[in-house]
Parts: C-alpha cells; structure tokens; sequence
C-alpha cells in the first residue's frame, strides 16, 4: 500500500512542478544517452528528504560498523558494568568499576613485569598502601580514585617512562559516559552503536531475504500461471490480510528449538537474533510478491520473451535473465520500505519481550528495559526511540525518493 | 445493487456517529483534563477509611479457594477467606478459624498406631462465632466437603497432599464445630494447614453432586464462578462487590464478620499489568497504594529516592522474604563434578557487593537455603561452611583442581574451556541484572560463563524440570518457615524420565547422609532435636555446594504515609491477612 | 505454545508430585495424542463451543465479549480521529502543492509512519500523565466511580482514550494523508474539474464535490486495508496503557498459557479482520459505480 501511495504522490508533485522552460544547454544535455542507472541516480539526486535520508543511513552503517573504533576513542567498553554507577545521565564522568580497573592493571603487570615489580616495591615502601602479599601492591593502588592514583604515581621515585605507563592506566580509571549508563551501568553510547548493528542487520536481512523469498514466489507464480498462480497468490492474500503484530506475537511465543530440524541449526547464542529473523520473513515476502507477480505478468507477454523461448531458453535461464533485470528497480524500492518496516516490528516483538533477548542489545529490548524506569532515567527510554524513528523515517524518504526516481513518467528527459 | 445502498447508509450513519462522538470528547477533553487534575491533586492528602484502591501488578483468575493458584488471587481472597491456621507477620503459625493449635504438648494432638502404621490424631475446634456471610456456621462439615472435592479425580487442583494427608475426619456429636482429624502419616508438621480451605457444604454441595462426575464440571459451574457475589461464599472480614476480569475487583466489609471490624469500606483492587505506568497511576491517583505484586525492586528503589527527594506522602516497604535465588549446578557437567571448581565459583561471587549495588542492601546476601526468619537458621561458621568473596581463593582452588589460565584469561585445561552456560529466565531484570553481574565476577578468575535465557515456560517447563541446562539454571525456590527441603535436596528426587520427571532436585546431588537426615527430619517431634538435624543438613549443603546461593528476595510494596496497621509478611500467607486492622485515619 | 498448563502448575509449586502430575496430565487430556487433541478441539470449535478459560474458568465467549467491545471502540475512535485529522491535512498539501506546508505536513507523515508507536505511547505517557498530570496513565475508567449520567461515563471513558488513540493513530495519520493528498492531485487534474472552475463553481464546491468525490475511491481501499492494521497496533497499544481488549486479552493469555483464550481471540480477532475487508470491498463498489460484482 507504501507503494502506490508513494508512487501517486511524488508523480504528482513532479507533474505539478513540469512547466518550466528549458536553455539550449540543458536540453543537449538531456539529449545525450544516458544508461537508466545514471537516470535514476540524477533523479534520486532531486529528491532533497531523501538525500538526506541516504546520508543519514550511511551515517548510522559508519558507526555501527565502526564500533571497536568509538570504543577506543571514547575509552569505553560496551559490556563493561559498573554497577555502582547505574542510571548515571549523560554527559557524566564517572570513577571506572574495580573489575575494569583491574583488567588494566593486570595488563600492565603481564605486559612489563619488571617494572611492575619496582612499582610494587615503592609503593608498599612508601607505605600508599598495605598489604599482605607485595604482588598485590598494584591491585590495591587500583583502588584509588583517579586524582589519588595519579598523585601517588608523581610521588613514587621510579623512571619517568614507568610513571608515564602508570599514568596511562590510571588514566581509565575514569570514564567518560556521552550518553550515561544504563541499569548495569554500561555505556550507554556503545550499547546504541551495537543496537545499531543488531537493529539495522535485522531489518536489512529481514528486507533482503523477504525479497528474495517473493521474488522466488512472485516470479513463479507469475510465469507460470494457471493453478499454481491462483494457489500461491491466495496464500499471499491470506497472509497479507492477517493482523501483523497478533500473528507475530504468537509465533514468536512458538519455541524453535521444539522443532527438531531447527534444533541444531539454533543451538547458538544468536538463537533469538536467528529467530527473529526467521519469523518476520515469514510475513513480510507478500508485498514483494504481488509486486514481481504483477511486472512478470506483464513482461511474459513482451516479444523478447517470446524470443528467447523460440530460441530454446529454459524457464530458469529466461525467469533469471530476461525477468529479474526487469523487476529490480520496483525491488530495490521494496526492501528499502521494507527494511524502516522490519525494524519496526522487531523493536515492536522485543519490547513485549519475545525478541532479541539480551545480553544482546538491540533498540527494542533497550526501550523494553527502559520502561520500568521511565521516571528515573527517561533518556534511556527516549535514546532508542530516537534512534528507529530516525533510522526508520531516512529509509521511508530514500524508499520516497528511488520510487521517484525510477517512475518513467518522472524522469525528465 | 440495494445491499450495498443499504450497507452505504449504515457505514454512514456509524462513520456519523463516531465523527460525533470523537467531535464530542474532542470538545470535552479539556473538561476532562480538569476533572482529572483536581482529583489527582485533591486525593493524595484527602485518603480516608470511604475507599482504598490498590494497584496490583499481575492477573487474577476466580475466587474457588480449591482451584485458585495464582499469586494475586491469594492475596484478594484473604479478604473474603481465612483458614484454620495461617503464619502471621513475625513468621510464627497461628490459628485463625481454630480455636488453638491442637499439639502434642497441649494434649490436642497425638501418635496412635492404626493397622501396623504410626499416625496422628488431632482435635480441632472451629471458633464459635465463625460464620459464613449468610449467616451459616463455619463447621467442620465444610471442611470434610473440602476434603471430598479435592479427592475427585474431575477436580483440577493442583497440590492434592494438603488434602488428602487428612484421612478422616471425625465430627462430634455434639458439637459440629469440633472434630478429629486422622492424618495418614506420623509428621510432626501436621498442623501446618495453611493451604488447607474450607469450602462451603451448604452452597456447593448440590453443584458438586450434580456436575462433579462430569471432567471439569464442578469448578465451571461453582458458584464461585456461576455467582460470585453470593456472601454465603465467603467467610473473612470482607466480601466481594464486583469483579472485572482483568481490570478490577471491589470488596465491602463483611457485616456478619465475626472478629475485629474492618475500617475501611471499600477496598478496590486493580490491575495495572505495565509495572513502568504504576507510578503513573498511583500520582494520578488512579490507585493509592501498590501491593507485594506490582513494583520490580529497581523501581521501588527510584521511587522511594523519589519520596524522599520530592516528601510525598508515601512510605515504600522492603520486607525480606523466603525467596531463595540462587544458582542449581548440574553435578553430571564434568568440570562441574569437581567440589573445587564448584567452591571456586562461589568463592567468586561478591554476594556482599551484589546486594549492596543492585538492590541498595534492600535485599540480603545468601548463605545457604534457609532464611534468616527461620527458626532453623544458623549462621555459625562452625556448623556450616561460609564462602566469603575471595577471587584469590577461587583461583588457588582453581589452579590445584588444574585449570590454568590460557592467552585470553580464560581457564583451560586438557585443552578445554572452562566454560559454563548460566540460563535463567527471560524477561526478568533483575536475575538478568544479577546474571551479567556474576559473568564478570567469573571473568575475573578466569571462568567464562555465557547467558542463554529463555521464557518462563521454557525454562520452568523444559529445562529445569528435565535438566537439560548443562550446567547453571538461576531461579529462586519460595519456601515456607521450617520446611523440609526433601524434594529439592533428596536424591530420590532427582528428576527423570523414570519418575515422570518429578521432584526438584535439579543439581542431581546425591548424598546418602542427607538423605538419610530428611527422612529423620519428618519424624523428629521435638524442636531442638529438628534444628540440630537441619544444621547437619547445612553443613554437607554448603560443603558440597551443589548450589550457589545468592540472595533472598524481598517484597515491595508502597503504601500511604497515614496508612496503619499495615504489615508485610515476606511469605506465601499474604499481608491482607490482618486486613481488618489496616486504617487510613 | 511451549509448555503445557501443568507444566506452568509445576514451576509455580515445588511441593507438586509426579502423581499430581499425571493426574493433571489426564484431566486437561494433555496425555492423548496431538493429532486426536487437534481434533478434538476443531470439532468443539465446529459445534460452537468456544471452550474455557484455563485461568478464570468461564467461558471463552464471555471474555471475548467486552474485550472486543472495547477493542472495537478503540479502532474506531482512532479510525475517525485519524481520518478526521489526515483528510483536511491531505486535502490541504493536494491543494498547496511543493509550498511549505505541504514540506512541513509531509515531514509529519513520514514521522508519524516511522515512529515506534509503544515508544510515543510512553513518551506520551511521560508527558501528559506524569509530568503535567493531565490525563491518566492507563484503564479504560476510574475505577470504583458510580456514573449518575451518561454524559458523565462518555467524559470519564474519553480522558481514558485520549492517550491510546494518539499514539495509535499516528501512523494511520500519516499514511492517510499522505494517501488523501496524492489521490487529491490526482483527481484535481481530471477535466471536469477545470470544466466546474470555468462553469464558475464556488471553489469549496469543485474541491469537496468533484475533487474529493473522486479521491474518495482510493482513499477507501487504504483505509479498509488499514484496519487491519490499526487493529495489530492496538494490541501494543493495549498493553502498554493497560485498556482491557482483545490485543491485551491475546498478549496476556499466552503469557499466561491460557491456550484456550489465545487461541479463540486470535481466531476471532483474525476473522473480524476478514470480515472488515470484506465490507470494504463491497463498499467499493458501492462508491465507485465503475465497479460491479455480478
């Protein structure tokens, strides 16, 4: 339904715009050949929301997949928790958990186990702290607040070089959290970058893989006609009629692993990502389906067909050669939509609980662990929603936009 | 073509009458907020005895006291129902419909020998004004009829034994409220009849007898189904006005009630199953307090900052209870069958720190399966091993047990991981909040634990009751006082395909002394003697660690600054059992 | 469903045995066969009988009725509300067409289409009933308040639905006026329209009689479809301000392994979808003359 009505809309709004004048120039320009993907690139071009649609994607793919760098910079862990600092707001800079500070020090004792050792000795020796083994010297240090730790390095009479490896490790004693923690005390930042990854990778492959589900369906169905058309078209009329989210609620509720076949395959820690997935592909192929049913239809009766099965083509080589080139466009629009689509629905399913199922974050279960606290930490609350609402809004205006763009009665030629 | 001129007119007219109706409130809406506004600033300070709603967070199903299982339906119907004894709020066994607590101290109780078999005989007395509301004594009739509708195989209750212990009931003569009860076996716990209902002969009788041949006859047709609002239901202080399914119920003082008079008149309670739109409610003033079923801990603890910060007028209570969570080890894991490596991880779990930093020291750390209130607690170290946090310790007991830490930190040994799998269930913040909590704590010597949770009834209806976790299951046992923890610790109760899967003994421990204990445990008649056999009991517990224990629950509930005589009880016998002595005023 | 209602007895009570367990087994007829319990219950379903709630042991068709009651009132309200807001906005941008309002209108479809509507449901929740304390957070009434005029019950009932409906409705919103507004062009650049604006026809006449007339055929066709969806929203909707229809009667009784009830409300929820897509398929014919069922 997305699709004709965006298509009835921006084809409108182009006519409407029609009646300008065009210079000599430009119509040379127009007149030269131009192959249909640099058209419809030019044509997405015009499409201003879309554009930024597009950015604002590609955006969001930089840094989820640039994660382990914002990791790095930020001096932040994604699964480091810091109970004692739970529900911090952002922009807060707070003292790191005692296993985080540990990890450092355990670092830097592997790394350099001399100088490790000389530290160890100055600092029972200075009498900062006192304890009874003197491996434990550094552990025990680790417990001081940043400010403290670093004074005591300045006081110590070891080597600058030592001093200044002590000082880079004290230097994590701190963390600065951009977007607070959450009810763990994790970084709130990171766990969004990895949502990012788990959301957004949803709801691509959910898009990707219903597309290819009704291709294969549309695509059969269309070319082949007769019974098999009316079977598998009424199956899709069935599906498309039934309630989304009543449907989904069920079979999500249905446990996979009772399944023997799917037992094995599921067996791992992705179970409920692998799931989720499997799941909404099941009601989400239809559209795509009726769609390439519909152009197949419509190019079976087209001459080139007719020749390249006079030519003794099989049905495989001309549905995948001679067909699908001719449905990509159309396609390409539909997972777009159809990708804001999916992770709608998979925050929908892990906010009632029965998606994604953590440790793993993903947008809908970090809104399903915020609720309970939505009067204490709102922006834990606020952060994910932002988040698909922008995601999901850039992939309806570039859906717009590539609808536009490759709608013959828009291009301007 | 008229069909659809008619059907084109009726879509008209309801399209009207809706556009009419949104125009309609759309006009009123800001009435409404007004209306709404005054009361929610109007309602907090002006509580009285008139009215108490209460919000409560989970379903209730119908009032039958036989086929009732559902928390927060035994929390409504001590409003309208009590039993013969019940544990009050300091965690001591009292009776409420019986005179007193038949004991073979007091002469009320005792061991006879039937056909070759030691039983026991008791005498209870049913209090002289106990009526039900129409006005019928309470007798001992009504709880023999119990006996029989619960015996029925067409019945679908679930925990028969409380019933059918009872073998016969033998009613005086002269006195209908007076009988001896003949309990089929010589326990020394056979007054603890909390679960033990009375239903009332006079009423259900004729349905029982009409539809109770039929599978599932008699609870459909029960009048605690077919007619709920007959007072001669009911036999507490209060009595039901009205239910919504799934939206509220409203109790009115009961006035043929026997003890104490209720002061408040009216007590609504209603269900808000979003516990994030609790507080909500409760500063709209939808609802004036929220029940033990409502607030998650995490919740309490924010709003009771909040009460405090802002001075509203609510108290928020903590109360620990006999919510034992804790960790059941799969003894046939094969890093799991050596005790060193199990001592490890509980020497690894900072309970201390635990409790402090995700429940603000509101809960308390776990050291074994008894709670704190029991009289059969100890927690003397020298009766039972005490597994203070010591990650230096768990790496030494690690390190002799041959587990040596590999390039990435993590254990190894003969090439394998040491590496467990720690599922719990689904959904629920805070054993997931305690679940990555302890990862870390593992990860710190060496131990890596991955989570894997599943829903409730996965878990609870697969995993746990077939043992297939391979080697951790976090889940909390509900206990009552001076419990024998036979099914959980014995090794006849070891779940199987052979026994149908019954018993709880989920870690597969196995140990002929203590299955020896609890069976002496039943039989011992004096207190003392039953301490020191539950102390032993401990002891091979916390030595063997076949499970790691971690913290006790603890009911939340919020209620009124004015509010009186309000007590929580942090076991199964809910606080509304002394609801008559709550007061507003 | 995983888990079976004994099974959910069991976690709930430690004290249960293997007896208690088979005997339960026998009495919900969990030992039989699946195939014979599938048959069983179809044919119970085919006679009629809708079954019992496993929870509150009254029938199914007693539950049924006030949730769908409430549910029904639910989606139209939220139909009429959304409708009522996105036609004029569509009719608006059709008629402004590439001006600011119409950027500014299509910016708050394309939002109210993305946007999570649990998380505007909560966000609206913050807002207006914890914040400013205006409406309520969740129900469907105050409870435990005796109505003395109708008047009085609308007015309490409405404040109740303002929330649910706002956060239902917004994607609705923005798909039918996004809809209303292309439907519009389309039907402003027909001939007759110019024919009615040179007969000299007042403006509002051309716009709401020829233009709108004509929009009026798609518009239904995506309306109708949408009822379903609306209908899959409410059950979030539902269960996030706790408003006691079918969405949450389904959502609550699988969570509670009431496969009874789950089953029948899904059923009868699915075939009330059908039953609304049929009549708007009827109802096309009826506006559009073009199109006959003979």
């Amino acid at each position: 339904m997305d699709t004709l009505d965006t298509h009835n809309n921006k084809k409108l709004a182009q006519v409407s715009k029609e009646p300008q004048r065009l210079n000599k120039a430009q119509i040379a320009e127009l007149e030269k050949v131009q192959s249909i993907s640099k058209i419809i690139y030019n044509q997405f071009k015009e499409h201003k929301a879309a554009v930024i649609g597009a950015y604002t994607i590609l955006f969001f793919v930089l840094v989820a997949l640039s994660a382990p760098i914002v990791e790095k910079v930020m001096g932040v862990n994604a699964e480091n928790q810091n109970v004692f600092h739970r529900y911090e707001p952002p922009f807060t800079t707070i003292s790191a958990g005692t296993d985080t500070r540990e990890n450092e020090v355990r670092k830097y004792i592997e790394e350099n186990p001399e100088s490790a050792a000389i530290v160890q000795a100055e600092l029972i020796k200075e009498e900062f702290v006192t304890v009874s083994r003197p491996e434990d010297a550094l552990y025990e240090w680790a417990r001081f607040e940043k400010r403290k730790a670093m004074a005591a390095i300045r006081l110590l009479s070891i080597d600058q070089d030592i001093k200044t490896d002590l000082r880079n490790v004290a230097k994590k004693f701190e963390i600065y959290h951009l977007f607070g923690t959450d009810e763990l005390g994790r970084d709130v930042l990171m766990r969004l970058i990895y949502g990012t990854q788990v959301s957004m990778g949803v709801g691509i492959l959910v898009a990707l893989s219903s597309a290819l589900i009704g291709l294969l369906i549309g695509a059969i169905a269309g070319y082949y006609g007769g019974f098999i058309d009316t079977m598998l078209m009424r199956i899709t009329d069935a599906l498309l009629s039934l309630p989304t989210i009543p449907v989904l609620i069920v079979v999500a509720a249905i446990d996979l692993q009772k399944v023997p076949v799917l037992a094995s395959l599921l067996s791992h820690g992705s179970e409920s990502i692998l799931k989720l997935i499997f799941i909404l592909c099941i009601f989400s192929w239809m559209p795509v389906a009726r769609l390439v049913r519909g152009s197949i239809l419509t190019l079976r009766e087209r001459e080139f067909i007719l020749a390249s099965k006079t030519l003794g083509a099989t049905d495989f080589t001309i549905i995948t050669r001679h067909m699908f080139p001719n449905v990509i466009a159309p396609l390409l629009v539909s997972v777009t939509l159809g990708v804001g689509e999916s992770i709608l629905f998979e925050a929908a399913l892990s906010f009632l609980g029965l998606g994604i199922q953590p440790p793993t974050p993903s947008w809908g279960n970090m809104l399903f662990n915020a609720q309970e606290l939505i009067y204490r930490a709102p922006f834990l609350a606020i952060l994910p929603g932002l988040l698909i609402l922008f995601v999901t809004i850039s992939f309806n205006y570039v859906g717009d936009g590539l609808q536009d763009a490759i709608d013959p009665k828009t291009i301007k030629r | 073509m008229k069909s659809f001129k008619i059907l084109l007119v009726a879509t008209l007219v309801l399209s009207f009458t809706a556009c009419t109706k949104k125009s309609k409130k759309r006009e009123e809406a800001p009435a409404a907020q007004t209306t709404e506004a005054a009361p929610a600033a109007a309602t907090t300070p002006k509580l009285n005895n008139s009215e108490l709603k209460i919000g409560i967070g989970q379903e209730f199903e119908n009032f039958n006291p036989l086929i009732a299982t559902m928390n927060a339906t035994t929390i409504m119907s001590k409003l309208a129902m009590r039993d013969l004894v019940t544990i009050d709020a300091d965690g001591k066994w009292v009776p409420q419909l019986a005179k007193s607590i038949p004991s073979l101290e007091n002469g009320g109780a005792k061991l006879v020998t039937i056909g070759g078999v030691k039983k026991v005989e008791a005498v209870w007395e049913i209090i002289e004004a106990a009526v039900w509301g129409d006005g019928k004594p309470v007798i001992c009739d009504d709880f023999a009829f119990a006996i029989k509708v619960a015996s029925a195989a067409t019945v679908s209750i679930g925990e028969k034994e409380v019933f059918t212990q009872v073998e016969k009931v033998t009613v005086d003569p002269t006195n209908p409220k007076k009988c001896t009860f003949t309990y089929d076996k010589a326990k020394w716990d056979f007054y603890q009849l909390g679960t033990f209902h009375a239903l009332p002969k006079h009423l259900e009788e004729k349905i029982f007898n009409m539809y109770g041949a039929e599978n599932g006859g008699y609870e459909k047709n029960s009048l605690y189904v077919k007619d709920p609002y007959n007072v001669g239901l009911y036999n507490g202080p209060y009595l039901i006005q009205e239910i919504q399914l799934g939206d509220h119920v409203t109790f009115v003082p009961n006035p043929k009630w026997y003890g104490e008079k209720p002061k408040i008149q009216k007590i609504i309670f209603k269900l808000i199953p979003n516990s994030g739109t609790l507080e909500a409610n409760l500063s709209s003033g939808t609802i004036d307090m929220i029940s033990t079923l409502g607030l998650a801990l995490d919740q309490a603890l924010a709003f009771e900052k909040k009460v405090k910060a802002e001075n509203l007028p609510y108290t928020v209570l903590f109360q620990p209870s006999t919510v034992y969570e804790h960790i059941d080890l799969n003894l046939d894991n094969p890093a799991l069958k050596d005790v060193r490596v199990r001592k490890a991880l509980s020497y690894s779990i900072n309970r201390d720190e635990l409790t402090q930093s995700l429940f603000e020291g509101k809960q308390s750390p776990a050291l074994h399966s008894v709670t704190p209130k029991d009289p059969w607690y100890t927690d003397d170290p020298t009766k039972i091993t005490i597994y203070k946090y010591s990650p230096r310790d768990a790496e030494r007991l690690l390190d002799e047990a041959g587990w040596k830490r590999g390039p990435d930190g993590i254990r190894t040994k003969g090439g394998k991981k040491l590496s467990f799998t720690v599922m719990t269930t689904a959904g629920n913040k805070t054993r997931e909040l305690v679940q990555v909590y302890l990862q870390n704590g593992w990860k710190q010597v060496g131990i890596e634990v991955t989570a894997k949770n599943e829903p409730a009834r996965v878990f609870f209806g697969e995993t746990t009751k077939k043992r297939l976790f391979d080697s951790m299951a976090l889940f909390a046992w509900v206990s009552s006082p001076e419990n024998n923890p036979k099914s959980t610790f014995s090794s006849t109760s070891i779940p199987s395909a052979k026994n149908g899967y019954s018993g709880q003994n989920q870690m597969g421990w196995k140990n002929k002394a203590v299955d020896k204990l609890l069976m002496d445990l039943d039989l011992e008649f004096v207190h003392e003697k039953r301490v020191a056999i539950m102390h032993q009991i401990l002891k091979h517990y916390t030595e063997d660690v076949p499970v790691l224990p971690l913290y006790y629950r603890s009911d939340v509930a919020v209620i009124p600054t004015q509010m009186k005589g309000y007590r929580l009880t942090g076991h199964q016998f809910p606080e509304t059992n002394e609801v008559e002595k709550w007061t507003l005023e | 469903m995983p888990g079976d209602p004994v099974e959910l007895m069991i976690s709930a009570n430690p004290k249960i045995t293997a007896a208690d367990v088979a005997r339960l087994r026998s009495f919900y007829g969990l030992d039989q066969p699946i195939y014979e319990r599938y048959f069983n219950w179809v044919s119970d379903i085919a006679k009629g009988e809708l079954g019992y709630s496993r929870t509150y042991r009254i029938p199914v068709t007693e539950m049924m009725g006030p949730a769908l009651t409430s549910t029904f009132v639910l989606s139209t309200v939220s139909l009429a509300f959304s409708l009522l807001v996105a036609i004029p906005l569509g009719i608006l941008c059709a008629l402004k067409p590439n001006s600011r309002v119409d950027y500014v209108v299509n910016l708050f479809n394309f939002a109210g289409i993305s946007v999570p509507s649990f998380w505007l449901g909560i966000v609206l929740i913050i807002i207006f009933a914890v914040k400013l304390q205006w409406l309520p957070a969740g129900g469907y009434q105050t409870t435990g308040v005796e109505y003395e005029t109708l008047m009085e019950e609308i007015l309490d009932k409405a404040a109740y639905l303002i929330l649910p409906v706002i956060s239902l409705s917004i994607q609705s919103i923005g798909r039918f006026s996004r809809f209303t507004r292309s439907a519009m062009l389309e039907a402003m650049r027909n001939d007759f329209i110019r024919t009615a604006r040179a007969k000299g026809l007042a403006s509002n006449i051309v716009i709401w009689k020829h233009g709108f007339r004509n929009a009026l055929i798609p518009l239904i066709t995506v309306v109708a479809l949408s009822i379903s969806s609306i209908f899959s929203g409410a059950l979030i909707t539902e269960t996030l301000f706790a408003y006691p229809g079918v969405g949450r009667l389904i959502y609550s009784s699988i969570i509670g392994n009431d496969f009874n009830v789950a089953m029948v409300s899904f059923i009868i929820s699915v075939s009330m979808v059908l039953l609304m897509n049929l009549v708007a398929d009827l109802l096309y014919g009826v506006v559009d003359p073009r199109v006959s069922y003979n």
